[in-house]
Parts: C-alpha cells; structure tokens; sequence
C-alpha cells in the first residue's frame, strides 16, 4: 500500500513538469502534498505514536489546505498571466527529470542495498522529489514557480527524513510546518509587490534591474 | 482441455463489460452531483441498435460491412489471452500479450479503414487521429509489460498469472499502463466518450456512419476492449495468484477480479472528472511521460526493485 | 580465367539455398505479373527486352548467392548492379528515370568501390579467393583489419540494403522500374545485400565484438523510424513502398545485430533465435514487399497514375486486386495471423530477451530498440490505412480512377498466388521457423546441444528458445476466423428481420458530397507531419490571388517536407565534389603541349624516386 502511495507522489511530481499553467501547478502541488499525508498517516498507523498523527494532521492542514488556498488566492488577485513560462519544454523536462531520478536510484541502490522494495522507493521519490523541486525552480520563469519549487523540495526532504529515522522529532516537524508556511506567505506577499512595482512577476526579467 | 471454459470465460467477460462503463458514467455522474443514467444504460442501447435499420453509405465497400465483425470477433480472439477470472489461453499456449496487442491493432485498422470508407471528412480525421496516437501509444505499452514480464523473470506468455508480488517497478510501470489504458478507451485528456462535436471527437468519429446492429457490435467491442485493459492493468498493479485448480478458490479470484476492476473503474472516473481535454498535439507530451514511466520502470527494476 | 578454375566457384549451403529460395519466390510471380504488364505498357519488341533483362537480373542475383568465391561474387555483384541499373532506366524517355538511374549508378559504384576494397584486403592476408579459405584463416586476422572489414562491408553492402543515411537511392530507382522489376527489386536485390552482410561479416569474421551488433542495431532502428516516417509523408505509392522497403531492411538487420550481440555473450541459443528471426523477416518482407509492388503496377496498368491522391474507390472496380493488397498491407502492419504478424513478434522476443537477461546499460539499449520497432510498426500500420484506405476506399478522385477496371489473368494470379503465400507463412510459421532456425545454427555452428533448444515445436507452433513463449498462428487463426464468423452470424441472425437501407454520407447539409470533402493523403498524415516535425522540417506556401481587397480570387497552398539527408548531408559532399573539380580543372589547359609536359614530369619523378639502384 505504502508503494502504491509512494508510486502516486512519484508521478505527480512528474505532472509538475508537464503543467503549463499555473493553477495546474498548484493543484498538482496540493495532490502531492495529500499523497504525503496518506504515506504519513500510514507511517503513523504502524508505529502507533500520536506525535506522528499530529504531524500528519499538520501536513493536511498547511500543506493540503492551507498553502495551495493561499497561492490561488494570490494568483487571483495578482491577476497575472495563467502560463508558467518554460525554459525547457515538457517533454525534455522529462527526460531531463528521468536521468535525476535514474542517478537517485543508482545511488539510492548502493546506499540502502539490500533493504525492503518500501525503503528504496521511499528514498528514490524523495530525492526524485527535492531534485525536481529545484528543477522547477530553475527552468520556470514565473517566481511563483519558485515558491511552489521550494515547497515541493520541502515535501521532498519531508518525505527523505520520515524514511530514514522515522521522522524528525515532533517539535522540529512543527516547526518546520510553521516556518513552511510562513515562508509562502512572506514570498507572497512579496510577489505581489513585485508585481505592484513591475506589472509582472517574470524572474528572468529581473535582470533589468542591474541598471 | 481448457477451451470450453476459455469459451465460457469470454463470453461472461463481453456480456459483462457493458456494466463496467455503466459503473464508470456512474462514478462521474456521482462526482459530478447529477442523477445520470442507469446502471445498465449500455445495455439498453445496445438493445435498441439492435433493433433499429442499419444505413450504409452508398460509396462504402464491403470493408464497411465487415468491419463490425472484425472488430468485435478481434476482440472476443483478444479476450482469450489476459487473465479475465482466473485462466487465460497463453496457459495453452495460444501467443502472449504482444500477440494481444497485435489483435488489438487488427480491430484498429479496419476501424480505420472503415472511417475512410464512408468519404465524410469526419471518419477520414478519426482514423487519423486514431492512427497517430496508437502510434505513440505502443511503445509505451510495449515496454511496460515487458519490464512486468522481466521482472518476474517468467516468460512474456504468462509474465501476469503468475503471482509475483508487488515490486516498485511494477507499480511505475502499471502507472505508464494506466495513461496507455486513457488513451485506448478512448478517455479524458486523449479523447472524450461524451462528446460528438467535430473538432474534439477521435474514437466516435470513426463511427459515425455506422448505425443499427453494427453500431452495436462495434460498441460492445469498445467495452469489451475496456475491460481486458483494466483487468491487464488490476493483473500488474495487484498480482494474485491466479489459475489455481480448487473451486472455492476460483470463485475467491473472481471476487477479487470484481474487486479490482471496480477499483480501476473508479479511479479512472476520478481521473476523467479531474482532468481536461488535452489538444492532440500534447498528447504526445502525455504518452511521452507514459513511455518515460515505462524506462524508469526498467531502470529501477534493473536494480533489483 | 583464372577465378574459374579454382576449386570451388559455387557453393550451396543452407544459407545460400535460402536465398536462392526467397529470389526464387518473388521472381517467378514477378515474370508472370510482368507478361500482362509489360504489354500493356510497352512494344513488343521492347517487351521482349524487359522481359530478357529480368531474367538476366534474376540469374544474376542467384549467382551472386550461390558464387563461392570473392571474385566471382564481385562479377555476379557488378553484373547485376549494372542490369538492374538498366532496368531503371528502362523508360528512358523520362526524365526522372534516367537521373534516378545515374543516382543509382554512382551510389551502388561507390558501395562496390567498398567492397572491392574489402575483398582485397581479406585477399592479401588469407592469401585465397575462396570463401572457405578465407573463413578458416579470417578469425586469426589481427584486430584492427577485422574492423575496417567490418566498416567496409557495413558500407558497401549498406548500400545496397538501403540502410540510411545511404538510402538515398533506393526512393528514386525502385518506382522508377517497371513494376514487376521494383518488386523484384525491392523484394530480392536489397535481400542479396542482407545475404551479403550475413555472409561476409556474421559468417566469415568469426565471433564478433559487442559494437559491431551495436553499430548495425543504432543503424537498423534509425532506419525504421526514417523509413517509415517518410513513407507516411509521401503520397506515390511505388516510392511509398520503396520507403517502406527501407524500414524493413531496418527491421531485418535488427534481428541480425542483436543476433551478433548474443553471440558475443555466448547465448547460442538466443543468437541462433535472433538470426532466424531476421531471416524470418526477410523472406516475409520479400513475399509481401514483391505483392505490394505488383498491386502498384496494376493500379498503375489501370489508371495510369501512381499518385494515390488521384485514386480512390477501387475496390468496387478492382476488387481482386484490392484484396491482395489488402493482405499485404496487413502482413506489413504486422496483423495477425499474417506473416508480417509472426516475424515482428519474434523479433520483440529477441528483444524481451535481451532485455531481461542483459546487464545494466544493455536492458536500456534493448528496451530502445524494442520501443523503436514498437513505434515502427504502429506507424506501419497507419501509414497503410493511409495507401489503402485513400487509394481503394470511398469515392474516386479522378476520372482515371472512376473508369479503372480489373487488370488481365496473369497479373492477377501472380498477386493472388503472394497474397496465399504471405498468408501460409503465417499459418505455417512452426515449420518455416524450424527451417530457418537450421539456417541460422548452419552457419552460426553453434555446440551441438543447442539444437535441443530450438527445435522444440510443431508446425503450428512456435516455442520461442530463451523466452519459452509460445506462438499458436494456427489457433490464432481459429479463434479470429470463428470470432469473425459467429459475430457476422449473430448479427445476420438477429436483425434478419429488419432491412439495410443504402443511402447518401452525410454531408452536413450540402446537397451531396464529393470527392472534393473526402480526407486526403496528406490530410491523414498531417498529424505525425507536425509530431515528426522537427525531423521533418515541413514548410507551406500559400498565396492569395485577389480581385480587390474583399474578393480572393484564387488561393495556392502547398506544403511538402525538407528532404533531411539530401539537403544537409548529400548536398554538401556533392558540392564539396564540384569544387575539388574545380580545381582539378586548373591542370587541364586543353594544350597538348601541357600535357606531354606532365607526362615528361610524371616520368621524371618517378625515374628518381624509383630509378635508383
């Protein structure tokens, strides 16, 4: 079941490469994030700990309710144009993506050999995932692209860290939580001033500003 | 010999496939908060084709009147090589899934050729477009049942009744099956059942000259067609072992076969209400990342997951 | 003549008998197809001579498959370069026949120019002429030289094969032929090339390294996809077919290079299997490619034209030669239960195989190659209901094509006689495999207990060595044919009672559709024309002639594809040529007096180089 789980986050961090818009991202974002929590909250069944249920209950609320809610706010409301801007296009972001996951999962088989196929997934879509959040936040023009790229690392790095040591310790997880969220809300806020002084929020364009 | 039940086994397979997408309009219809039709609504339009008069088009040959047979009598030949309940014909050595494939390419061509064969422009783009994505969509297909097949080091004719477990590998490749299973019944981001206007239609336009009995049979194949796919895909997602002699444990199968295709009718209602209609030319986008699935699905089982 | 009276000039092995076998097969129907063809198309005394080259064509290949010596292999070769050269450019009186023979000409010179070279070389270190001489001496050669071997023969034979980038040829010269020559063309010469390749570098090099397999798998996968997705763009049906005659030699050295590779590993069994596969191919790729040929002379007997935008709606008026093409057109869509069907099949295995057994970097390279064929033969398939569906189906789209009728007795029974046979290499596929799997294991020479292995199985069935799937065409057969039959039954059985109208297609309000509304060639090829555009490179032109701002008076629009290979591969050598020539052209003053001075020169030099004691 975990795998089966495990496979979901996979190919949805894979849509994300496909998405050209940007409402598509963030639903994308918000399925993968609800994958997550399944995983965390089928984690928590088996060791049966109630600081695992609270941070899956967490994760359910930030990052499946609470963030992807935000973003489409803002995207309403900056009233900016739908499409991502691509640097690559889908199919060789793909490819590209491909080759990640494929030195993820040579490293990971020499790193965790001989484990269960549920460990070596787990570490293959979690580095799959940190690598390809940062892929997005490198080949997307739009700097809401690179807010939706760092939470997606972060689901990554979520997701490495449940599957090495059983989670981090609770405090940390929620903390991470909060600063998660608080950090979306600041990059917000903050695009939308971009948007405000530039009338667009592309980070390419940026470069005008070295005068 | 197995034959009578193979017999036996196609035939409950063609008669039930109707309600399987009856199940899946109900599943979005439910999603969708509408009432919708009934449960057995494919039946009843089968029923009532039968009974109407066919219309042939003056300039079509009898490659237009054959087609039905062909299409349906393909699929009936095709429904002998996946493990519907709990035997399959590749058991008595009949072919493999690539001979399946190749059977389903058979009804595809004549499809095609039929859209032709009327002259309206309409069933000349279906087959078109017909064509053009089938093409993309072997090799993803292709290539996803072989590393299936690989893995669990068993031969290409039987890799799907043996029992396997489930393994990482299998799990992504099932994932590139699903997406090849969307285009080929003819669902959401390829192509879309619940439309005829022109400009969208692929799968219907093929059709659209037929009437009567043939419209009937070229229905029942398109069910048919569906459920061989779901049930190849329920066989990699969750292998069983199937093909054990006893008879209690052959009904137990054939729940468990219900089991899964209800699960796959419902997941591909979900996909199909979640996703848009995507324009033909980013459904190579899609059947890339299938086909890219099915290379990763390689590489992972390569190292042994 | 020296060569003569060596003691071995012919040889007849099983792989020379096969091949004699598969020329046979496409000749004599060729012959018969080409009584009826010719006179309708030419004079009699002109028929006479087409009629005498091809049968000096057709002995000519045989001896170049029978000959067991290099140079009477080179003579056969260049013997039948040159006949089939004239048979090109039959109708001289066409332009484009006489330049698709000069292309010919030079691209097949330049391949024996490789081959010479070859030969010479394995004659200075074997020291012999003859084959077994040189298959004795040739696995002791050093390295390096077996490469270059290796190298030439790729080349010059590739040549002939049609591999690309060296195909160059092969769409101008094969429908330029009268039909009965491109289908023996098509269906024989390239398969010699295979025998050559099979001969000479699998039969005579000994055990080879593993990129030798690579290098001709790389070439053969990049053959189908070129082959076929320019056969998908064209729309005249012979260069279509000679298209598709390119994909299919792709198709046959991909059994053959993973057979090389296989035996590098020391997969006896799996090597034998992948050979025989290949050889498989090339006897179906001859029957039907020689059927599909035919059934292009006779639609170009009939209507007088080969482009099948102009046809349309012949199987009402053709109709035998229509199921003739429609069996072929299946058989190399790989439809089942057709022999097209069984040889693609038995390729995949040999690809599932290696996929499953090989090493990291080798399940990727095969999982490629199978992708490759995969994608191949769907588009093999579409472009077929394209040829098909746009020449014979609906509506004619020319007058020609609305008063065709049916071609005479003898050209008919030479299609219908390889429509049968390309439906019994299907059925009988267990014993045309046992057959070729002996083929291969006679000149692979694998150990003994390898037999075992691939001669399990009957005549219906095939038992794949290495995979152990199994393959019923038979059965196959049954359960569609009975499928068929109890549907058409049901139907007829059920809605007995109520009638089939014949009435106009809908025309969307239009008071009745023609010709004009029905879907093109190049319409239905539209679609992998803008998926396969980056290969491709299409481009249109369109133009407006107008009466005044609001009224367009005429509208041109045309479109076509950027030919790739020749633009930006052969254009530049060609080029590069002209202008080495050029400079060349500065030695030749057209003075007598200059050129006794070069040859005064020329002595001189060479009395001091060589003239010392």
């Amino acid at each position: 079941m975990t795998l089966f789980l495990l496979t979901g986050i996979m190919i949805l961090t894979y849509a994300m490469l496909v998405c050209h818009r940007i409402p598509a991202l963030i639903q994308n974002f918000r399925l993968q994030s609800l994958f997550l929590f399944l995983v965390t909250l089928d984690f928590a069944v088996r060791q049966k700990e109630a600081g695992v249920f609270v941070v899956a209950g967490l994760l359910l609320l930030v990052k499946v309710i609470l963030i992807p809610s935000f973003l489409n706010h803002l995207v309403k409301k900056i009233r900016v144009d739908e499409r991502l801007g691509l640097f690559l296009n889908p199919l060789l972001s793909l490819i590209a993506a491909l080759f990640l996951t494929w030195g993820a999962a040579v490293f990971c088989a020499w790193l965790v050999s001989d484990s269960p196929a549920v460990v070596f997934a787990a570490f293959v879509v979690s580095i799959t995932v940190v690598l390809v959040g940062f892929f997005i936040m490198v080949f997307r023009m739009k700097a809401l692209t690179q807010i939706v790229g760092l939470l997606v690392m972060e689901n990554g790095i979520f997701l490495l860290a449940s599957s090495i040591a059983g989670g981090m310790p609770f405090f940390v997880e929620i903390v991470i939580a909060f600063d998660v969220f608080v950090c979306a809300i600041i990059t917000g806020i903050f695009m939308y001033r971009i948007n405000k002084v530039f009338t667009h929020i592309e980070v390419h364009r940026l470069t005008d500003l070295k005068g | 010999m197995k034959i009578p039940l193979l017999l036996l086994q196609a035939g409950i397979a063609v008669l039930a496939a109707p309600l399987v997408s009856g199940f899946v309009r109900r599943v979005k219809n439910a999603l969708r908060m509408r009432q919708g039709a009934a449960l057995v609504q494919p039946y009843r339009n089968i029923a009532k084709y039968m009974r109407k008069e066919e219309v042939v088009s003056e300039t079509a040959s009898w490659i237009f009147r054959w087609t039905p047979s062909v299409v349906l009598g393909s699929t009936l030949a095709a429904l002998m090589f996946v493990p519907v309940f709990s035997f399959s014909l590749s058991a008595a050595g009949m072919g493999d899934v690539l001979s399946l494939f190749f059977l389903f390419s058979l009804g595809r061509f004549f499809l095609a050729l039929a859209g032709l064969d009327a002259g309206s422009a309409f069933g000349g783009m279906g087959s078109s477009r017909e064509m053009f994505i089938a093409s993309f969509v072997e090799p993803a297909a292709v290539l996803a049942v072989a590393v299936v097949a690989a893995h669990s080091s068993s031969s290409a004719a039987e890799p799907l009744v043996r029992s396997m477990g489930m393994s990482f590998s299998g799990m992504i490749a099932a994932a590139s099956l699903f997406m090849v299973v969307l285009a080929e019944t003819s669902r959401i981001p390829v192509d879309n059942q619940e439309t005829h206007l022109e400009l969208t239609m692929i799968h219907e336009a093929m059709l659209l000259e037929y009437s009567g009995p043939s419209l009937a049979m070229l229905e029942t194949a398109a069910h048919a067609k569906q459920l061989i796919w779901f049930s190849l895909l329920g066989a990699i997602l969750w292998p069983w072992p199937i093909g054990s002699s006893s008879g209690l444990s052959a009904v137990a199968c054939a729940a468990f076969f219900v089991l899964k295709i209800i699960l796959c009718a419902i997941v591909v209602g979900l996909t199909e209400i979640g996703l848009a209609k995507m324009r033909l030319f980013r459904v190579t986008d899609f059947l890339g990342l299938a086909f890219l699935f099915s290379v990763l699905a390689l590489v992972v089982s390569g190292l042994g997951y | 003549m020296f060569f003569l009276s060596q003691n071995s000039r012919w040889c007849f092995d099983p792989l020379a008998l096969f091949f004699l076998g598969v020329i046979v097969v496409v000749s004599l129907p060729s012959l018969l197809f080409s009584a009826g063809y010719l006179r309708r198309q030419f004079s009699r005394r002109r028929t006479a001579l087409a009629t005498g080259l091809t049968a000096l064509f057709v002995i000519s290949m045989a001896a170049v498959v029978a000959s067991a010596n290099l140079i009477l292999f080179l003579f056969a070769w260049e013997f039948m370069s040159l006949v089939s050269y004239f048979l090109v450019v039959f109708e001289h009186e066409h332009e484009a026949s006489v330049k698709a023979g000069t292309i010919y000409l030079v691209m097949t010179h330049v391949g024996t120019a490789f081959l010479l070279a070859a030969f010479l070389l394995m004659h200075a270190q074997a020291g012999t002429w003859d084959f077994e001489g040189i298959r004795t001496a040739a696995p002791a050669f050093p390295v390096g030289l077996k490469n270059i071997l290796f190298g030439l023969f790729l080349a010059g034979f590739g040549m002939k094969a049609g591999i690309v980038p060296l195909h160059i040829w092969l769409p101008y010269a094969h429908p330029q032929a009268p039909a009965s020559v491109s289908s023996i063309m098509s269906g024989a010469m390239i398969k010699v090339a295979v025998y050559g390749i099979l001969r000479f570098i699998a039969g005579m090099l000994g055990v080879p390294p593993v990129w030798w397999g690579s290098a001709i798998l790389v070439a053969a996968g990049i053959s189908c996809l070129v082959g076929v997705i320019y056969a998908l763009m064209e729309h005249d049906i012979k260069k279509l077919l000679a298209y598709h005659s390119v994909e299919n030699i792709g198709i046959i050295l991909l059994g053959i290079g993973a057979g090389m590779i296989f035996w590098h590993w020391g997969w006896w069994v799996l090597a034998c299997a992948a050979f025989a596969a290949g050889l498989y191919h090339t006897v179906n790729h001859a029957v039907f490619k020689g059927l599909l040929f035919l059934c292009s002379g006779s639609i170009h007997v009939a209507t007088g034209t080969k482009d099948i935008e102009k046809l349309g709606g012949l199987i009402k008026r053709m109709p035998q030669t229509a199921a003739s093409f429609l069996v072929g057109a299946m058989a190399i869509s790989a439809l089942p239960p057709l022999s097209g069907f069984v040889s693609e099949w038995l390729i995949f295995q040999v690809f599932f195989a290696g996929l499953r057994d090989a090493a990291s970097g080798g399940k990727l390279f095969f999982a490629g190659m199978m992708a490759c064929l995969a994608l191949t033969s769907a588009l093999a398939a579409a472009c077929f209901v394209k040829a098909f569906g746009v020449a014979f189906l609906a509506m004619p789209r020319s007058r020609a094509a609305a008063e065709a009728g049916e071609v005479s007795l003898s050209m008919r029974s030479a299609m219908i006689f390889l429509a049968a046979l390309t439906v019994a290499l299907g059925i009988g596929a267990g014993l045309v495999w046992k057959m070729l799997c002996a083929v291969a294991a006679s000149f692979l020479k694998p150990p003994p207990a390898v037999w075992d292995g691939l001669l399990s199985g009957s005549w219906g069935l095939i038992r794949f060595p290495g995979t152990d799937a199994c393959l019923r065409t038979p059965m196959i057969m049954l359960a569609l044919s009975a499928g068929i039959a109890a549907v058409y039954a049901f139907v007829r059985l059920v809605s007995r009672k109520h009638s089939v109208t014949v009435g106009r297609t809908w025309g969307c309000g239009y008071y009745r559709l023609d010709h004009r509304t029905e879907y093109t060639a190049t319409a239905f090829s539209k679609p992998f024309r803008i998926a396969f555009g980056f290969f491709l490179l299409p481009y249109r032109k369109t133009e407006k002639i107008r009466d005044s701002f609001y009224h367009v008076k005429e509208f041109s629009y045309e479109t076509s594809t950027t030919p790739v290979f020749k633009r930006y591969l052969y254009d530049p050598v060609v080029g590069g040529l002209f202008r080495l020539a050029q400079y060349v052209r500065g030695f030749q003053m057209g003075s007598i007096h200059w050129y006794l001075a070069y040859v005064f020169v020329t002595i001189l030099v060479l009395v001091v180089i060589f003239g010392r004691p």
